[in-house]
């Protein structure tokens, strides 16, 4: 018979034992939080374990899928035109830029040019959304970092740009404006002039919340040297928008591959340098800038004409030509029951969104509905490398960079 | 089908002119191809390419075909669509839309395909600016009277004039007057209403019934915008046929009074089916919405029905939907009540097992079930039943016509007489079993099938003699009248299977939809008979049942059940609008109750 075995003790060894019984001793194991998936500072529904020893992160897994809609799928159920609905829900704080991103790739499958006007619109309706965007960004930054004041003079603003989003589209959020070859209306009588006044408070607001969080050393302090990443880091990753530029690398839509008219616009590309949160942030501030600078120049330089393509095989015909003419009826009937017919065949193409590249893969079999519809949402591949930009840093510093990434629950999870 | 006659509309049977009929009526001649031009004189002509065919250029891409190939139907072998209104491959050319004109290298002005003749070394182009102009022209002309109606046309959907607008012209209307005012519901006959500001007048409807219903009963009649099609004065489009005109109007003229505002052509799902009208078993499309039929189209079939289906059978589809027998009922009459399957089978065979295998046990089969449901049903009754004979039930005999409709008017009486003499069964007539329950012999009846071929006045009080009726019936009549235990059953759109028509050729079907309510096919009800009876095996599907059943039937044992169904990419795509990359048409359901009210 064996030996009994000596007595196992019933504390674990430590191979630091405590000096005295009375010192209270942080367990030597790991802790594993599950941040979210409610959570006020988890946008919309995402679930972050993070693995702790201490406050500092080991590791952080973020877990998506609660938003999962099946979009892409669901696309492939009905016409080209009905995926626009779809599409508002994907980044649903810049509901315009999906749509018109995605208008402009089938567009292209078609082989179509649009309106110059239509083009002009499409500017101005992406370039608000993206204030929109960025200053909900940055209120929510000062909000998960303790200042309430300046997520309220952000949201101010946004809610006047959501009030003429409301004037163009009929809609607060999910817009669905545009169509294929255009839009489906014009911009409403005196919109322009209460755009440009809107932008003039937008631009005193977008100052309170400069002038409330920039300087602000509580700010500051957890903004800087926290989230870092570097630029090859990023690209790896597949960073795109302000997250890539802040590492200082000069790639934008817009600029590499001018789409409808920022060709003609002039306007500048911020970039920051350090990789960290605060540089992804002052690049929100400054795109915020560069969007305002944009809209009114195209303002002054939106030429009259029509707003959609006059072919019947692909833009509806004008309602009396419906209801008057057997012509109209039937292209009318052909359009919505059957869809537009896309030539077959196969493409990607993107466009600058508030947070980076929104690209499309598109594949048409020659009918009327998709056979496939991907998207390359920016924020899917930018929460990818949150584990990087955090791990062996403090809990705390996950939240400013959470923020800071932007990630959007709707694009993101699809 | 009867080969295209040579006869015309103005000539009834036997060549006798027919008084009253117009002699101009356009399209009632066939049009003979011209004959071809004798070659130029001193130049002999190149000898053929390939000797024995027609080797011609369609849109640069070589084809070869048989001398006095149609045009359209070259091109259509190179994938090339030249559009067209008039033209049919079973009626003669009349060559009036004018849609399908081509360039050709023999002629100077723009030819109609469906009428020049192929001609060796020919040049055709369907695709040139010259081409598409006068497509667009066309159109616009045969769209310039058209009405409004999209909205309210039935035809919406499955439309020849929608598609080729579409394709060809989608162009805006440069009308500046009004458009003419015609009759806008003239009902033609019983089956036919006419709109006829819709009709773009190209005599397809008049062809057909001259050609293939040989009833001229259309003609043309008025000149210029004032033309349209109507019956003679004082008769009615009445024929068995005039159905068929309505398939072949490729626009919403000629509508169906019976499918007439019924649903939307894009609601319907549609599935390869067999008509079980006659015994002649022509191929349909079953299209149907939820748990209902809405309609058959005949199914392309060379054998059979060609393209064609009658009025009777176009009709024939109602007991699929109404008046059917849905829950088991046991009991007689007032006293009857619904029970569960599970209690149904657990009765009746605590019924039938003492009398099985005496002769007071008589098995009745309907010729109007398929044969997988006779198959199994008829192999019980052998095995557990011990019958040795079969009385044959189904509808009475009708009326029979000059073309597709045969006095028989159940689908499948080959396919039981085979599957009986397969199985060692002799089969006796209906009239026999009502002499052996008056004579006392037969005591007990088990019926496959409720509908019975005839229907004497002492049949009420000889039913009531019987100790135990079971009748498995598709809707009620006069056997589960009296029946001690009604199976509801699913008729032939609500499970697959096969129909021997009366020439012996057997045709798969498809099931369209779920069975309704309790409802099972035949064979499963023998089935769970079966096993109630304590049987080892029992089938799962009707395919199942033919693989182990048909190796007994001589005539069957060659079918190649799996080979013979309708193709799978037809189905359920096969609907009127263009399908998805993966069959469904637009606005697809697969059941369902119909979400608008109505349709």
């Amino acid at each position: 018979m064996a030996e009994p075995l000596p007595p196992q003790s019933a504390e674990p060894y430590d191979p630091n034992p405590p000096e005295s019984e009375l010192e209270a001793r942080l367990p030597a194991k790991r802790m594993v939080l599950n941040l979210g998936p409610s959570h006020p500072a988890m946008h919309g529904t995402v679930r972050m374990k993070v693995e702790l020893e201490g406050e500092t992160i080991v590791r952080a897994d973020p877990e998506i899928g609660f938003l999962h809609r099946g979009f892409q799928k669901s696309c492939e159920n009905v016409t080209w035109t009905q995926c626009l609905p779809y599409t508002d829900r994907l980044n649903y704080v810049s509901a315009l830029m999906n749509n018109f991103g995605f208008l402009s790739a089938v567009e292209k499958l078609i082989g179509i040019d649009i309106p110059e006007r239509a083009k002009y619109i499409r500017v101005i309706g992406s370039e608000l959304h993206r204030i929109a965007d960025h200053l909900t960004c940055v209120g929510a930054i000062g909000l998960e970092l303790g200042g309430f004041t300046a997520f309220l003079y952000g949201i101010e603003a946004r809610e006047l740009i959501i009030d003429r989003t409301t004037e163009l589209t009929g809609a607060r959020l999910t817009t669905s404006f545009g169509r294929v070859g255009g839009l489906d209306r014009d911009l409403p009588e005196g919109w322009t002039e209460k755009v440009l006044k809107t932008l003039d408070k937008i631009a005193i607001l977008a100052g309170e919340v400069d002038a409330l969080l920039t300087r602000n050393r509580i700010f500051v302090d957890r903004m800087k040297g926290t989230g870092v990443i570097t630029a090859i880091d990023a690209m790896d990753f597949g960073f795109t928008g302000p997250c890539l530029r802040a590492c200082g690398v000069n790639y934008d839509v817009r600029k590499a591959h001018p789409y409808w008219v920022y060709d003609q616009l002039n306007f500048d590309v911020p970039l920051g340098e350090n990789g960290d949160n605060f540089d992804r942030y002052l690049m929100r501030i400054e795109e915020i800038k560069q969007s305002e600078r944009m809209i009114r120049q195209a303002f002054q330089q939106i030429p009259e004409g029509p707003v959609i393509v006059g072919d019947w095989r692909i833009a509806l015909p004008p309602k009396p030509e419906v209801y008057g003419t057997i012509e109209g009826a039937m292209a009318h009937f052909k359009l919505i029951m059957e869809g537009i017919q896309v030539p077959a065949g196969e493409l990607y193409h993107s466009t600058e969104a508030a947070n980076g590249e929104l690209g499309w893969y598109l594949v048409s079999d020659g009918g009327g509905r998709p056979y496939k519809v991907h998207v390359r949402a920016p924020g899917f591949a930018i929460l990818s490398g949150i584990e990087r930009m955090v791990e062996g840093r403090m809990l705390a510093d996950l939240i400013p960079t959470f923020d800071t990434i932007n990630m959007i629950g709707g694009e993101v999870e699809q | 089908m009867s080969e295209p006659s040579e006869k015309t509309a103005a000539k009834g049977e036997g060549g006798k002119p027919v008084p009253g009929a117009p002699t101009n009526v356009p399209g009632g001649t066939g049009t003979k191809p011209p004959p071809p031009a004798p070659p130029p004189a001193g130049k002999p002509p190149a000898p053929p390419k390939n000797p024995g065919f027609v080797t011609l250029t369609i849109d640069e891409r070589e084809v070869v075909v048989k001398p006095g190939t149609n045009m359209i139907e070259a091109a259509k072998q190179v994938g090339s669509e030249i559009p067209y209104y008039c033209y049919h491959p079973r009626l003669t050319i009349a060559a009036n839309c004018r849609m399908c004109l081509v360039e050709v290298s023999n002629a100077p002005k723009l030819v109609p395909a469906c009428q020049t003749p192929v001609a060796e070394g020919l040049a055709v182009k369907t695709k040139t600016e010259v081409v598409k102009d006068s497509h667009r022209a066309v159109l616009e002309f045969l769209l310039l009277n058209h009405p409004v109606d999209c909205a309210i046309c039935d035809q919406a959907g499955e439309c020849k004039l929608q598609d080729y607008y579409m394709q060809h012209d989608f162009q805006p209307s440069r009308l500046d007057d009004r458009k003419v005012l015609r009759h806008k519901r003239k009902a033609l006959g019983p089956l036919v209403v006419l709109d006829q500001e819709r009709c773009i007048l190209c005599t397809r409807c008049v062809r057909f019934m001259n050609e293939v219903a040989k009833e001229p009963q259309l003609g043309v009649f008025g000149r210029g915008s004032h033309e349209r099609i109507d019956v003679f004065p004082g008769s009615s489009l009445d024929s068995n046929y005039s159905g068929n005109t309505v398939d072949i109007c490729p626009v919403g003229a000629l509508l169906s009074r019976d499918f007439r505002f019924r649903a939307r052509a894009w609601f319907l799902s549609t599935s390869p089916s067999v008509c079980s009208g006659c015994s002649r078993g022509c191929s349909t499309w079953i299209d149907f919405f939820g748990q209902e039929t809405y309609r058959y189209r005949p199914r392309e079939n060379e054998q059979i029905n060609k393209s064609w289906l009658c009025d009777q059978g176009r009709l024939s589809y109602k007991y699929l939907n109404r008046d059917r027998v849905l829950a088991p009922a046991l009991g007689r009459g007032s006293d009857a009540q619904e029970i569960g399957a599970a209690e149904a089978m657990k009765w009746a065979w605590g019924k039938l097992e003492p009398i099985a295998r005496t002769p007071k046990l008589a098995v009745l089969a309907s010729p109007l079930a398929s044969n997988e449901d006779l198959m199994f049903s008829l192999s019980f009754a052998k095995e557990a039943l011990g019958a040795s004979q079969v009385y044959l039930g189904g509808r009475p005999p009708g009326e029979a016509d000059h073309y597709l409709m045969t006095s028989d008017k159940n689908p499948n009486r080959r396919g039981l007489e085979w599957i009986a003499r397969g199985l060692g069964l002799a089969t006796k007539p209906f009239e026999e079993v009502l002499s052996a329950i008056e004579a006392g012999s037969v005591r007990a009846l088990y019926a496959v099938g409720g509908e019975i071929p005839s229907h004497p006045p002492a049949i009420e009080s000889l039913l009531q003699r019987l100790e135990l009726l079971i009748v498995q019936a598709i809707n009620p009549g006069a056997l589960s009248a009296f029946a001690d235990l009604v199976l509801p059953v699913s008729p032939h759109s609500e499970d697959e299977g096969t129909f021997t028509n009366l020439d012996g050729i057997t045709q798969r079907f498809r099931a369209a939809y779920p069975s309704r309510g309790a409802s099972q096919p035949h064979w499963k009800w023998a089935a769970d008979l079966a096993r109630a009876a304590g049987h080892a095996w029992v089938p799962n599907s009707a395919g199942e049942v033919f693989g182990e059943t048909a190796k007994r039937i001589p005539e069957l044992a060659s079918f190649d059940w799996d080979g013979a169904a309708p193709l799978r990419q037809l189905w359920p795509g096969g609907g009127p609008l263009p399908a998805a990359a993966d069959g469904r048409p637009a606005g697809y359901r697969e059941f369902g109750r119909p979400r608008v009210r109505g349709i």
